[in-house]
Formats: C-alpha cells, structure tokens, sequence
C-alpha cells in the first residue's frame, strides 16, 4: 500500500475549527495555540506522531570540531493503542445504541469510522503502524543525512531497545534503513531486561508521590473549572436524551478523543478523521488535561514534590559516564535507544531541555509556559546528544542536543550556542544529581 | 571485543563440535554415542547450538533450472533459559545440601558455578545471546551466497516473526545482514499478533493429548533404566544416600547436565565444568529420554493420538499459499519467517522431512530408525524451501527442502531427487491436510450427535 504522508489536508470546517481554537486561548499562550491551529493533530500529545520533515537548518560546529559520539534516546514510532479495549468499548457502545435506533446521522458516521478504526487495529495493538514504521526509516536516513562524519565505515552503532514490541521493531527498521545506507555498518541490536536500569527505570518512591492526594486533588479542581462539554457531544451523536443519559458521557468523549488521536497513523485508507466530531474548545480543554496530567507525572510539577524526573536520574549518569567513556575512542559510536514516551519526558525534563524542566504548580499555566506534551515526546520524537571533538586528545569536547531534531537550549551558561562544553555540562547535571542523592540519602 | 574477533574465537571454539553435528545431520551414519563422545551439546536436543559453518557441497540443478524463491521457516538463535524455574531445581537442592554442610569440595565448586551461571542469566530469561545474533548473520550470509540469483538487484525479502523478543531480535539481525550484502533489496519485517495464528500455532486441543496413558506407561517403561546417576551423587554430596532426603536424584542429574549444556549457548568461555562432570554414557541416556519424549509430544507417535503435527498444518498451508503467489511473480525474492522449536519440529515430521514422519509404537525404533531431534531443533535450525525454473513462464517448478541447510528427502516419488516436482508436493500437502481436517470434522459432528 502505498501512503501519502504530508500533512493531513484539513477540511473547510476543521480549518474554522482551528482558527476558533486559536482565539479561544490565552493571549500570552500564543506559540502553543499557533502550533495547534497549524496541526490539529499535535491535541494528541504523546500521541502526536512526528512528521518526521526535513530537519531545521544546522549551526555548523565551532572550527576544527567534529562529531564523534550521539547518544540518543528515542520514543517508539508511531503504534497502534495498547489495548483492544481502546477499540472495542466505544464500538460497542455506538453499535448498541445504533441497533436500539438511538443515534443521531453524526452518531451513524462515527459508528462506521469507528468500526474502520477497530477493524484496522484488530490484532495489531500496540504493534507499529505502517506510518510508525515509515518514521522510523525516515529518522534513520535523516540520522545519516545529518551526521555524515559519524557513520563511516569505522563507526560503531549500538541499537537498544526496552523488551516492548513497538520499540523492538522501532530499533529494527531504524537499524534495517541503516544497513542498507551505509556499507560495511557495524550494528548491534539488543533488548534485554537486562538494560531496563538505564533505558527506563522504575523509582518506587517516585512512583508513590506521583498521584498523591493533593496532586489529585488540584487536578480534579483543574479539570472540573470547565462546563461539562461532554454533555454537548451526548447530543450531537444521540438521539434520544434518556438514552444518552444512560452512557458515560466523560468515558466516551474520553475514548473518541483517544481514537481521534490516533487517526493520523492509523493504516484505514485514505485516512479517517473524528476530530471533527469535537469542537474547538472540546479538543483544546482534552489536550489541557492530559498535558496537564503528564506534567503530573513526569514533568516538574511541584505538587508531588517537583522531582518525578529525578526517575531517569540512573539514564542521566550513563548519558555522563558514557560522554566521558567515548572522548578517547578512536572510531565514532553511535548509542540508539528506544523506550517508553514517558521516559524520554521525563529525561528531557530532567535535563530541563528548552525550559521543559519549568517546576510550578499552576497547571493552568502550563501553556503559557510552553510546557507541551507534544513538544517534548511524541510518536518518533528523541533526545539526541551529540558531542563533538576535534582530536583524540581535544581538552575541550562540545555537545550539542537535539530535541525531536531541533536543536534545543540547555540551562547551562555557553559561548557557542547551540554547542556547550562537556566539561560544563557535566559539572551541570553532576551538582544537579548529587543534590538529589543528598535530598534521598543516597550518597 | 568486537564482533568479528568474537565471530573468529567461535570458529576455533566449534571447529571439533562441528564435524560431529555435520554428520549428525546428514547421513546420519554415526550412532548418536560416538555423536554425543564428540560434541557433548548434542545430548541436550533443543538446547544444542547450531554449527558456526557449513560444507559448500549441494546437489546442482536439473539443467536449465535457476533457483528463483526461498521460502523459509526458522527458529531463533541460541539464548538464555526461558525461565529462572529452569535452574532452580538442581539450584534449590545444593543450596539446601549446602544449608546442612552436605557438599563436598567438587560439590562446592558446583554449587559455586550455578551460582555464577545463575547471576549471569538473570534478568536474561530468554534473551537473544551473541551467539544466536552470529547464527542467524551466517545462516543468512550462506543463504545469499548459495543462492544470489533470488537475491539479485532489488528483490522483496519479507521478515515475519512471532512477537517473542529473542525472535524479533533474530529476524532482525537476519534481514540486517541481507541489507549489506545487498543494499538494493526492498526489505520489510513485521511481528505481529495477526500472524500468530500460523507462525506460532500451539493446537489446544492436541496438546491436550500430549501424553495419553498408553505413552506415559510406554515412556515410564524406556526411561526407567536410564535415570539417576548414583556416580554423581557421590562427587557431590558427602553422605549422598541421606542426602536423598532432600536432592531427587533423577531429577536433579537431568537437570543439573542441562544447566551445563546450555552455558554453551551463553557464553565464550571455555570452561566446561558442570558438562565435565559427565561422561559420554550420562550425556547419552540423557538424550535418550529427551529424544523420546519429544517424540511422544511432538512426533506421529501412535501411542500419544499420532497427531500432534498436524499442529502445524495452518503454518504448512500458508507456506504452501505464499508460494503459489510467488510463483507468479517474476522476481519473488525470499519469504523469512522466525519461530520457534516447538514449531519447527513438528513441521518437519508433518512433511515427512527426511523420515521424520515415522510412526511407531517401540520407543526403542525411534533411535535405531534416525528419529533424532537434536539434527532437527538446535538454536538457529531452519528450513528452506528453495524454488527453480527455467524462466518464469515455466509450469514444472522443482524445489528442494534444505533442513539446517542440508538437502533432504520427502516421503514423495520424483526423478531427480534431491529436487522435487513443485506440484506433486503441493498435492501431497493439500491431500494430507485435507484428510486430517475432514476426520477433524467428522469427529466433530459425532460429538455433536452424542452431545
């Protein structure tokens, strides 16, 4: 089958849809609401899947400097939902009111994308779609195209990947483009339990802090400030009141949203869309909750404390400890790894990348503060660090990262923007990292 | 160290093991003793590792005919145990012996080693091993020397796998090395859920059957001679006959060699001291109980209902249907698929591969008539469906099945073995299978009548 993957054309009234979105923010949040006029699909959050474009323009390296190590950390590309019940609960939900002739026209034609959706998807959840494995080649080729010093005939390429089927075969088809790229290529691919440590591990007193009860609480006070729109929707695709009282209005405007999301790497030909289902607003207040909710558990939010990033504190010592360890190689290494979303937020938060690692406890300033989920780790998004050298023996390696493969802004003061200096940026997240074990006991 | 120095120190390690398991494989002239004497790995059946190399000879093609398509069944390379439980039962009962000072000092340097083995796998269960990665790059790279002409210029090669990581892992490193042989091939994988239904099929209600009361008394009856291993015993434990108290002898030797055996799978060291601790007669009765049982679970065994391959029909079909639609293509390239033993082994006894569709009672035949499954599931085993013709519009198709990549036979007539007339396999197939499932469904409606 062959797929067009430009961006998916809006339709007259999803472009109305959109410019409505955009003035129903704030003002100041003027960046986020812009971003999502010009792609609906980013309300998907983690589930955004990156267009995986042609990459920014390249500041080139301070003179005599060449890459010679990336360390990257990478997202699955884009998959199907986790679970059939995704799929199966609102099917089932619409096809009892349509066979009791409860549903409105709007109601039959979501039945019917719906029923698309879950055929589409039917032994195939969580699994990589067929767009998730077209991002992972295009990553690969845009990784080569970028880093031509680095994968040479000498370089060394360890591929990892969590023991999860999307990533496995994330890491596959980056590794397969790769080896038909670049001969000879000396590629490793593994994934073992065994580097579940420092691919995405699991604090337990985190974990415990993570939802605790006034964190809940203030999401609850967040989500509960806007008019209960799920109502609305009960309307539009019901036609009987009674009835539609019956269904859980939040749940199933929930799993719409969900299947709405993941219309935009679905494999149902050409293309289904159910975000014109929503309003506007609807689909503006469901990315602000669950953008919220990922802040919660893996960003800053001082709520539960302000340090659930500190659960990737063990990837962040391999990301030092391996910087140091490759600054005398006298071939270029590259580290693939592919883990959960989550991880990789909070990786990204932990190293406060573009500001991500903002901690407040103003949820409804997250937008006005640029905190997006969708900007830190969609479908096929990763955190690339490269350093740069310009010998064996160069006193003063630079690094240089990428976000979702633009270059991002570390906290850390430099003279060669975007480039930073390793020893800085260790002496940085070292501190930062011992600060925490002191606050844990952990020295 | 790197990959190919690691490739390098293989080659020497496996060099004497090899020669032996060649043999085994082919002709198979040797008795399994002499097999065992020389490579000891070939006792533990489906744990033996598969061959670093293989001879170059194969039989050429009828004149005229170039071979076009591969179709191919593989399992995945050698890996750590599945599970902890694997080891757990000689582990628990020396720690135990060890707990009342019961070992003596070989006991303790055994104990200490399963300890290590113990570490070594953990958090492994399972895992793809760099051995398995090595196997799976040279099976391949064989694959495309022998046959470049269905890997020229830009061919679809499809990778299917079941979704358990070790097979993903092969199938990867697999198609990665067919990308850099040839950079031009249009390579595509997958490991999904839907394919399950074929390429990992495990028939609940064959299994169920697994062992009937008639194969249980028969195998109670082959393996009572053969277990224990009272020698052991004594090397280990100070006062072996109190501490039976608390180690199963016949238990705890079966499961002990295998511990020993499957290191081989994981690591590059030479040290052997768990397999040292046997002789060649242990190893081999070890393999006999194996090898009968796998014939009683897996084989056309008709004191266990004679069925079980037919597990694999719904594989079988779709191999035979991927086929038939290559066959129409011009340039079908290769269909890899990468499974598991359990799979492959009764898939091999389904298509009556070189005899292993033999049917008997007398579990004593299953070792003089070459029933041996150790030359049919190491890590790694394969087989290939290789195609030829003529050009594509040529309607007499041969093919040859190659079993760990060396020719075999089919319980089927042709004159010019070791190749075989496409269409009279295909109808052998279909004619057996159809014969199966219509029992299957006669047996259905009885039970319906009675219900």
């Amino acid at each position: 089958m062959q797929y067009d993957y430009t961006i998916m054309k809006l339709t007259k009234k999803r472009v109305l849809a959109a410019v409505l979105l955009c003035g129903a923010v704030n003002a100041t949040a003027q960046t986020v609401a812009d971003e999502l006029k010009a792609d609906l699909r980013k309300v998907a959050g983690l589930n955004y899947a990156l267009p995986m474009t042609e990459l920014a323009q390249e500041t080139p390296p301070p003179a005599g400097k060449r890459p010679f190590y990336v360390n990257h950390y990478g997202c699955s590309t884009a998959y199907y939902l986790e679970r059939p019940e995704y799929y199966d609960v609102p099917y089932k939900t619409l096809f009892q009111a349509d066979s009791l002739g409860k549903l409105t026209p709007l109601g039959r034609k979501v039945l019917e994308k719906v029923r698309l959706l879950r055929s589409d998807a039917l032994n195939k959840t969580g699994e990589l779609t067929e767009y998730g494995k077209w991002q992972a080649r295009q990553q690969a080729r845009q990784m080569i195209k970028l880093l031509p010093d680095v994968f040479t005939d000498r370089c060394y390429v360890d591929g990892r990947s969590i023991v999860q089927n999307n990533c496995l075969l994330t890491l596959g088809e980056v590794s397969l483009e790769m080896s038909s790229s670049h001969s000879p290529m000396r590629l490793n691919v593994d994934g073992s339990h065994r580097s579940q440590m420092w691919m995405n591990p699991v604090d337990n007193v985190l974990e415990a802090k993570r939802t605790d009860s006034v964190a809940m609480a203030r999401y609850a006070d967040f989500i509960g400030r806007w008019p209960p729109d799920d109502i609305k929707l009960m309307g539009r695709l019901f036609s009987d009141d009674d009835y539609a009282k019956r269904i859980d209005a939040s749940a199933l405007s929930r799993q719409l949203f969900d299947l709405a999301c993941s219309t935009q790497y679905a494999g149902v030909k050409d293309g289904v869309s159910l975000f014109d289902v929503f309003t506007p607003e609807e689909l503006h207040r469901h990315w602000l909750r669950r953008n919220a909710w990922a802040y919660i558990r893996y960003g800053g939010c001082t709520l539960n404390g302000g340090h659930q990033p500190y659960e990737q504190r063990r990837p962040l010592w391999n990301l030092i400890h391996q910087g140091d360890s490759m600054l005398h190689l006298d071939y270029p290494v590259v580290h693939l790894r592919y883990t959960k979303e989550s991880m990789v937020m909070s990786l990204v938060c932990l190293l406060e990348l573009d500001d991500f690692g903002v901690q407040t406890s103003q949820l409804d300033s997250l937008e006005s503060l640029g905190w997006a989920d969708y900007r830190i780790s969609p479908l096929g998004g990763s955190m690339v660090m490269i350093h740069y050298r310009s010998g064996k023996n160069d006193p003063d390696p630079l690094v240089r990262v990428l976000l979702n493969g633009r270059e991002a802004r570390m906290p850390i003061k430099t003279d060669c923007a975007p480039y930073y200096h390793w020893e800085d940026v260790k002496r940085y997240y070292l501190r930062k990292l011992y600060a925490y074990a002191r606050e844990r006991n952990d020295v | 160290m790197l990959m190919q120095e690691r490739e390098t120190t293989y080659k020497k390690h496996w060099l004497l093991a090899l020669g032996c398991w060649l043999l085994a494989l082919g002709v198979q002239a040797q008795p399994v003793y002499d097999i065992i004497k020389k490579s000891p790995g070939y006792a533990s059946c489906n744990y033996d590792v598969y061959p670093d190399s293989m001879p170059d000879f194969l039989s050429a093609p009828p004149p005229g005919k170039f071979p076009f398509y591969i179709s191919h069944y593989g399992r995945h390379g050698s890996r750590y145990i599945n599970k902890r439980s694997g080891y757990e039962i000689p582990y628990k009962m020396m720690a135990q012996a060890n707990g009342v000072r019961e070992l003596t000092s070989t006991g303790k340097r055994v104990f200490s080693q399963m300890n290590v083995i113990l570490e070594d796998s953990e958090d492994r269960w399972g895992d793809l091993t760099d051995i398995g990665k090595m196997q799976h790059r040279q099976i391949v790279r064989r694959m495309f020397s022998r046959f470049p002409e269905v890997f020229a210029d830009s061919v679809c090669v499809s990778g299917r796998s079941t979704i358990v990581p070790r097979c993903i892992l092969s199938m990867e490193v697999a198609l990665m090395e067919l990308a850099q042989l040839n950079p031009k091939l249009k390579i595509t994988m997958d490991a999904s859920k839907s394919t399950q239904w074929y390429m990992n099929y495990q028939d609940p209600v064959l299994k169920q059957s697994k062992l009937r009361p008639a194969a249980q008394k028969a195998y109670d009856a082959y393996i009572a001679s053969r277990t224990g291993n009272s020698r052991l015993m004594e090397m280990l434990f100070q006062n072996p006959d109190i501490v039976k108290e608390l180690v199963d002898e016949a238990f705890f030797n079966y499961y002990l060699m295998k511990m020993g055996l499957f290191q081989l799978n994981t690591r590059f060291s030479d040290d052997n001291y768990l397999t040292d601790l046997f002789t060649t007669d242990d190893l081999y009765r070890m393999w006999q109980i194996d090898n009968a049982l796998w014939y009683l679970q897996y084989g056309f065994c008709p004191l266990n209902g004679g069925d079980y391959p037919y597990s694999q029909r719904h594989l079988l079909r779709q191999i035979i249907a991927d086929a038939d639609s290559c066959l129409r293509q011009d340039h079908p390239g290769a269909q890899l698929r990468f499974g598991h033993d359990t799979v492959l082994l009764p898939l091999v006894c389904l298509m009556g591969i070189d005899g292993y569709d033999l049917q008997t009672t007398d579990l004593d035949d299953i070792e003089l008539k070459g029933w041996w499954s150790s030359s049919v599931f190491p890590m790694a085993s394969n087989v290939q469906f290789i195609f030829y013709r003529s050009d594509p519009s040529d309607k007499d198709v041969l093919f040859k099945v190659l079993l760990n990549e060396q020719e075999t036979t089919l319980p089927i007539r042709t004159d010019c073995a070791p190749y075989y007339h496409w269409k009279d396999f295909r109808r052998y197939c279909l004619n057996k299978l159809d014969r199966y499932e219509k029992k299957l469904s006669n047996e259905k409606t009885k039970k319906a009548k009675k219900g």
